[in-house]
């Protein structure tokens, strides 16, 4: 299977004040089509700065970084709003949903930016996807109308409606109950497996750790392991191990996530 | 188009989401109100003004020499302007009808004049005078008789008037002030001995009246009357709202002068009568109440204590009369009219109306109510270029005004005078005049002595003119002396040719144009054909040629512009604020916008697009306000509370029009307003990055 994203030795280093945050040291990273990764460490350790740059939100400060094909490094502004726009979804913590839209609209709205379908394959698109995330009672609603979860469901329903390659979740269940926030994490997956989307979501919380195929751990700007899927008690295990010091036996900065 | 839908989707859905958008929205509110209030009323008024001037005597266009030191103000300026004059206006008028848009040229000259007429003892006077011819003539009718008998009673009650008045002058000052003279002459005129001898030599009597007594009644007025010599009958033809009221028009080719029905209302016409119409008018246009106007309270209390206009000229037979009648009317005992005057003219705002019809039912028959009146002759005085005086007797054939423009002082401000009597009164020699002073000059016996040969003439040997001419003592023949002024009198009568109408001296012209609308390129041909023949033209608006009140709608317009470019600019600020605010508030949703994919100009259209319809939202609702205002006002009208009102409203109320100008230039300005106060946060917001989006929520 092609790879979806690919990084290379990629540094991030951001300047605050008068001191430098290194804040990716060097991370390489495959991740593969259909993949569901989890990308796990503490706060401060990268994994946002991470997702930003597979997000195409941020651009490294060296190293490669290459999404559904393109070299990031490569484009412009324009171009890299066009691959976010036709290429990710984006799923965020507090949901951002526009708040004067509907869920109707909210949904749409990526496609009406992309300018490719008509209103009826909107409508229909957009209908489906509320459906799978079980909203469709409530696309009338404004997102104010709605408990966290439905919001969520929601913004999934959002990240999946231009048919994205990849989709990006920073912290879904961060906002929400541990329950909620658990069939947040079934529902992500089961569109990973209907939609055949590959997912890569960040996360503190070991539970919804346990959902992914792949979890990759980060810390200080390195990745420090990745466990495989089975192993969920290990992968537990793993990252309660571990909280507050560098992963051991983990000397190598070049880890390649593996598919299933 | 499907993105502008969902930005207008967002747009009217953020419209009422923060409170700083009603604060932007009341400033554009209260804006685009005035805005289309104003420019509403201006423009209504503007066209009210431009009917009023236009249609009295400015015309479309103006021409005037282009020699003159000041510029030509038809409705006066803040003193005379100093105009030269064009020297014959029969070649500029063939030249100038001849363009394509000009319909008509009317020649034209404004100047001041006075008036002077006689006090109230000289108009009885000559009544007086009057019978007695007819008596000398041989009419001894009962009628006529007791007619001079009235008159002879109504004379001596003045002079008793003036007996007494001069009697309290000679108390209130020195001795020496009061010419001892007069008081002889008073003390004859009122002896029974001078009427006993009376009719043994009336007309003798009448001289004594006439030169000693009459001017000692201080009622006499000089009055100063603005006029504008024309062509009367191309003026007539051409100002169509000009109608005749009293009296008749000037007949084709004679002189004559037209007086202003409004000067005639406000200068000529009896003052209690005057103030009685003002009362009235108040009342009726401007729903005053006499028992809350000072101003009208004031005019009563003149008219209760200046009776004695009304007095002196009722002769015994009308003073019973009034007397009896008004004792009917007040119910009162008291039998002096004195007195009686006084109750009556106490008017209240139950009273007043049947008061008013009582006095133009019941006193002004009695008395003069105007002291000129169509078919009159005036002599009129004015002042000519170099300096001197020139007076010219003219016939009042009656009066006109404009139709709308009745009781505004400005368009009523000019009488108007035949140009032939325009150019007497100027002091160009007309050939007439040069006619008359050759006469003149042959009756006197005047030769042209040169100069240098002067002394010679006068003081030499052989001199033949003797300088003092010896006169015979005998009755003048009047007929015979005056032989020659009589002549130059027959020419009120004369009929003057188009041709004589057009040939000479004009100040100004007055263009009416074929099609109004193209009255600059009109003008710029005006220009251009006086300059090929050298006519040397100055050519203005009737804005212009209005002098400053022309200039005043402009001026206003100007303030009110000034007034909503301000607001405006003060809203842009605010505006520009208010949006930055609420786009910082909006970071992360336009963070995520921009994250899900959204392009900078989405986001800058986004952040344009809500102001201007935030804007266009509000701006409706105070356009729809404004027009709503502007429709109400167009229902009952603007009273004109004064004269000056009533000129620029050109009638008594002012109906305002909604004019698609000011909508469409509210909506103007307010797109603009809010495209330029939205454009900095627009930019800003456009460079909101993505990772905003990420950032979890404190």
């Amino acid at each position: 299977m092609e790879n979806v994203v690919s990084l290379v030795n990629v540094h991030k280093n951001y300047v605050l004040g008068k001191t430098t945050v290194l804040a990716l040291q060097g991370v390489s990273l495959t991740v593969a089509r259909g993949d569901f990764i989890s990308i796990a460490g503490p706060s401060g350790s990268g994994k946002t700065t991470l997702l930003n740059l597979i997000g195409c939100v941020d651009i490294a400060s060296s190293g490669q970084v290459i999404i559904n094909g393109h070299d990031t490094h490569d484009l412009k502004e324009r171009q890299l709003t066009e691959l976010r726009l036709n290429t990710i979804g984006f799923i965020f913590q507090s949901f951002n949903l526009v708040s004067v839209l509907n869920v109707f609209q909210n949904v749409e709205f990526p496609l009406l930016l992309q300018h490719k379908l008509s209103a009826e394959e909107r409508k229909s698109r957009v209908m489906e996807l509320l459906k799978k995330v079980g909203i469709e009672n409530h696309a009338k609603h404004r997102p104010n109308e709605l408990s966290g979860g439905q919001r969520q469901r929601v913004a999934i329903a959002r990240a999946l409606v231009t048919r994205p390659a990849l989709v990006l979740a920073d912290e879904p269940t961060a906002n929400l109950d541990s329950k909620t926030g658990e069939t947040i994490i079934d529902l992500m997956k089961e569109m990973n497996q209907v939609e055949k989307t590959t997912f890569i979501f960040s996360t503190h919380d070991a539970r919804v750790m346990a959902h992914a195929h792949t979890i990759i751990n980060i810390a200080d700007g390195q990745i420090v392991g990745s466990q495989t899927p089975a192993a969920k008690k290990a992968v537990l295990k793993i990252s309660r191990g571990n909280k507050g010091k560098p992963a051991s036996g983990t000397s190598s900065k070049k880890i390649t996530g593996k598919s299933k | 188009m499907n993105q502008l839908r969902i930005l207008l989707q967002i747009a009217f859905r953020n419209l009422f989401s923060n409170f700083l958008n009603f604060v932007i929205g009341g400033i554009i509110f209260i804006g685009t109100l005035l805005f289309v209030v104003g420019s509403s009323l201006l423009n209504s008024m503007d066209q009210a003004m431009s009917k009023s001037i236009v249609g009295s005597v400015a015309g479309h266009v103006q021409v005037y020499s282009a020699q003159s030191k000041d510029e030509l103000a038809l409705f006066g300026s803040f003193n005379q302007p100093d105009l030269a004059e064009l020297p014959d206006f029969s070649i500029i008028k063939p030249v100038l009808s001849g363009i394509d848009n000009v319909k008509s040229v009317i020649p034209m000259g404004v100047n001041n004049a006075q008036v002077a007429y006689g006090n109230t003892l000289d108009m009885v006077l000559e009544k007086l005078r009057k019978a007695e011819n007819q008596k000398i003539r041989g009419n001894h009718s009962t009628e006529l008789k007791t007619r001079i008998e009235s008159y002879k009673t109504h004379v001596r009650q003045i002079v008793q008037v003036i007996k007494k008045d001069y009697g309290n002058l000679s108390v209130l000052s020195d001795e020496e002030a009061v010419d001892r003279e007069n008081t002889v002459a008073l003390n004859k005129a009122s002896s029974d001995d001078f009427w006993r001898s009376f009719d043994r030599d009336p007309l003798g009597h009448l001289e004594f009246l006439e030169n000693k007594i009459a001017f000692l009644l201080p009622d006499a007025d000089f009055y100063s009357i603005g006029y504008a010599g024309t062509d009367l009958d191309s003026f007539k033809k051409e100002f169509d709202r000009m109608e005749i009221v009293d009296g008749q028009m000037v007949p084709q080719g004679q002189r004559g002068l037209l007086l202003s029905k409004f000067i005639y209302e406000h200068q000529f016409k009896m003052k209690a009568a005057q103030r009685l119409d003002d009362i009235k008018e108040a009342i009726e246009i401007r729903h005053s109440k006499i028992a809350k106007d000072p101003d009208l309270q004031f005019l009563i209390k003149q008219n209760k204590t200046q009776t004695r206009e009304i007095i002196l000229q009722l002769d015994p037979m009308a003073t019973n009369s009034l007397t009896r009648s008004l004792q009917g009317l007040l119910k009162s005992q008291k039998t002096d009219l004195a007195e009686l005057l006084p109750d009556f003219f106490d008017v209240n705002d139950e009273n007043f109306i049947s008061r008013y019809r009582f006095f133009y039912s019941d006193i002004a028959p009695l008395v003069e109510l105007y002291r000129v009146r169509p078919g009159d002759t005036l002599t009129i005085k004015a002042y000519t270029k170099s300096g001197y005086i020139q007076s010219v007797n003219i016939k009042v054939y009656g009066t006109f005004q404009f139709k709308g423009l009745e009781k505004s002082g400005l368009a009523g401000g000019l009488s108007l005078m035949d140009l032939v009597s325009f150019r007497d009164l100027y002091g160009y020699l007309t050939p007439e005049k040069l006619l008359e002073t050759k006469q003149l000059e042959k009756a006197a016996g005047a030769r042209i002595i040169e100069r240098d040969k002067a002394e010679e003439e006068l003081f030499g040997a052989d001199s033949s003119s003797s300088i003092v001419t010896t006169s015979r003592q005998a009755p003048i023949d009047e007929k015979k002396e005056l032989g020659v002024i009589r002549k130059t009198d027959t020419s009120a009568n004369r009929v003057y040719t188009q041709a004589e109408i057009d040939k000479g001296v004009v100040i100004n012209a007055a263009i009416i144009l074929k099609n109004p609308s193209k009255m600059k390129e009109t003008m710029e041909k005006i220009g251009e054909v006086s300059n090929k023949n050298n006519f040397d033209l100055k050519v203005v608006t009737w804005q212009k040629a209005a002098g400053f009140i022309g200039q005043f709608v402009v001026v206003a317009k100007m303030i009110l512009y000034l007034v909503v470019f301000i607001i405006f600019v003060v809203a842009l600020v605010i505006i520009n604020n208010a949006v930055m605010m609420a786009t910082l508030q909006r970071t992360k949703e336009i963070g995520t916008m921009r994250a899900l994919g959204a392009q900078r100009p989405f986001v800058l259209s986004m952040i344009l697009v809500e102001t201007v319809i935030l804007g266009l939202t509000f701006g409706l609702a105070g356009t729809v306000a404004g027009s709503l205002i502007v429709g109400y006002l167009g229902q009952v009208g603007i009273p004109a509370m004064n004269d000056f009102l009533y000129f620029f409203f050109s009638g008594p109320r002012l109906f305002p029009a909604l004019g698609a100008g000011s909508v469409i230039g509210a909506m103007t300005i307010i797109v603009v307003v809010a495209t330029i106060s939205a454009l900095y946060p627009a930019l800003m917001a456009s460079k909101v990055s993505p990772l905003t989006a990420m950032q979890a929520e404190e």
